[in-house]
């Protein structure tokens, strides 16, 4: 009876899987609360695990050793060891970047979000520099943002969550709780950027009035910025990032505290940007792609969001700074922690937890 | 036994009442000082909208951490009283304080320094909890002695 039944399963689940047009290869398992993703050819991959390995995946075989020189991470609540990226010349000068938690040297009940840049040599880091500390401390291991993303200029852009309990922080240009920062390569300030010569702000902000910023990404020509941060209870948002501007959290917002109570009751205000989509209920947007592979050619320039809650994909289509529609995909997972383009057109999906696994989409034929 | 029930319902409903809008007129005054157009009306909905959704819609129904922490405090305390002479006003008063500060101080090492309670979140908005917390228990030492005497 039992074996009849799985049968049954598995033909209507195949059935499924070719009416979709594709299918989930699983490259490597048993990775510890993975989180982000890069990309060095098709066949390497590096993979961050929040208790702060920075892994290796080569030719699909998960290496045993991580990379040396990792700097330490404080690994507690939602923090850890976050987002790594190349830089736009990496086959050239070898430089990644990696954001993480970091406790304070002088206070251990304080903590902060650090961003390094470091040569990979080999399995090893070196020149470790490092290129970005969110400023004041926090005593919260929560809404760290951590994202990073290169622009067509080559200026870096690093999403610093607003830590949960200091959410009003955001208004304010003195800090970096719920800000997007821009920075050059090495860590220097751009002199273009919109708070350069305002009086009492921190010249490396570039937008301001967000919560946590768990996704960025820039579009397949280079020209919008998207951006999803989680909401409180509902209220979860994709922005539009444009320099200078204020995105509104706390002021306003589609959600209400944890608590029940209302964190603010209005939605709009002049002078404070909308989103281009939001949901209620939340989703827990964790990671962003924006698809410009040939291999799927129904959803090139779709934007991927996964999302930890209830734990899925959503395709979303777009017109500019329009959201035509939505799509929810690989919802069998569980909890998906980040979606990523791969070089040769596939989508590899992070699910979450600590037997955390890589999965490449790949079409059906 | 009935009269000391009603007497821990009311104390109890004080306190949430004091605690919700304490968060609530935090949420407003905040709102206030950024120019957002917060008037009577919007604090009044925003305030009966609080009371509701925070005992029914929120993460932890704020009535229920209440009554468990007041139950557990004024069960002590009514032990302690055994063998210490001490006015009920002021034992219960202690005690309701020691329910709300172990609420606000606790729970948040529960959620990685997370305070739930958005009024919590600074050290006067605790205060303010505590002393709410002591003043409900107060009442329910008032009310309770009226009965004796």
């Amino acid at each position: 009876m039992l074996i009849c039944f799985l049968s049954i399963y598995s033909l209507i689940s195949l059935a499924d899987s070719h009416s979709k047009g594709y299918k989930l290869e699983t490259i490597v398992d048993g990775l510890d609360h993975p989180w982000g993703v890069t990309f060095i050819s098709n066949e390497e991959i590096l993979v961050t695990e929040l208790s702060g390995q920075l892994r290796v995946v080569k030719d699909g075989v998960l290496l045993k050793e991580p990379i040396q020189g990792v700097p330490d991470v404080l690994f507690a609540g939602q923090g850890g060891l976050s987002e790594v990226i190349l830089h736009p010349d990496f086959k050239e000068n070898s430089y990644i970047y990696l954001s993480f938690s970091e406790t304070d040297s002088s206070n251990k009940k304080l903590n902060t979000l650090r961003v390094i840049r470091a040569k990979l040599e080999g399995s090893s880091l070196k020149e470790i520099k490092k290129i970005f500390k969110a400023s004041p401390y926090r005593e919260t291991a929560a809404h760290y943002g951590a994202r990073l993303v290169f622009l067509l200029d080559g200026t870096l852009l690093i999403t610093s969550g607003d830590a949960f309990n200091h959410r009003e922080q955001a208004q304010e240009l003195d800090n970096h709780y719920g800000k997007i920062v821009r920075l050059n390569d090495d860590g220097s300030i751009p002199k273009d950027n919109p708070y350069i010569s305002t009086s009492g702000a921190l010249p490396e902000i570039w937008s301001y009035g967000h919560r946590n910023l768990q996704g960025i990404v820039v579009s397949a020509d280079g020209q919008i910025i998207y951006e999803h941060e989680h909401g409180p209870m509902g209220g979860d948002e994709l922005n539009i990032i444009k320099p200078g501007r204020n995105y509104g959290w706390p002021a306003i917002t589609y959600g209400l505290d944890y608590s029940g109570a209302i964190i603010s009751p209005f939605k709009k205000k002049e002078g404070m940007e909308q989103p281009i989509k939001y949901w209620v209920p939340s989703i827990a947007p964790s990671g962003m792609t924006f698809y410009s592979g040939s291999l799927f050619p129904e959803w090139k320039n779709s934007l991927f969001i996964s999302a930890l809650v209830p734990g899925d994909v959503r395709r979303l289509t777009l017109d500019g700074d329009k959201v035509l529609s939505e799509e929810v995909l690989f919802d069998t997972e569980g909890r998906i922690r980040n979606i990523v383009s791969a070089p040769d057109g596939t989508l590899v999906i992070v699910t979450d937890g600590p037997n955390g696994k890589l999965l490449r989409v790949v079409p059906n034929n | 036994m009935l009269k000391t029930i009603y007497s821990f319902i009311l104390s109890t409903i004080f306190i949430t009442f004091l605690l919700i809008g304490q968060t609530t007129s935090t949420n407003m005054l905040w709102l206030l000082s950024i120019d957002m157009p917060v008037t009577f009306t919007v604090i009044f909905f925003s305030l009966m909208h609080d009371l509701i959704n925070m005992n029914v819609g929120g993460a932890i129904p704020v009535i229920g951490l209440v009554t468990v922490g007041l139950l557990i405090a004024f069960i002590l305390a009514r032990i302690i009283l055994v063998w210490v002479s001490m006015q009920n006003k002021y034992a219960y008063a202690l005690a309701g304080g020691c329910a709300i500060a172990a609420i606000v101080l606790l729970m948040p090492l529960a959620f990685y320094n997370l305070d739930l309670i958005a009024g919590a979140r600074s050290i006067y908005g605790k205060g303010f909890l505590i002393i709410s917390g002591m003043l409900g228990g107060y009442l329910f030492g008032c009310m309770i002695k009226s009965r004796e005497v």
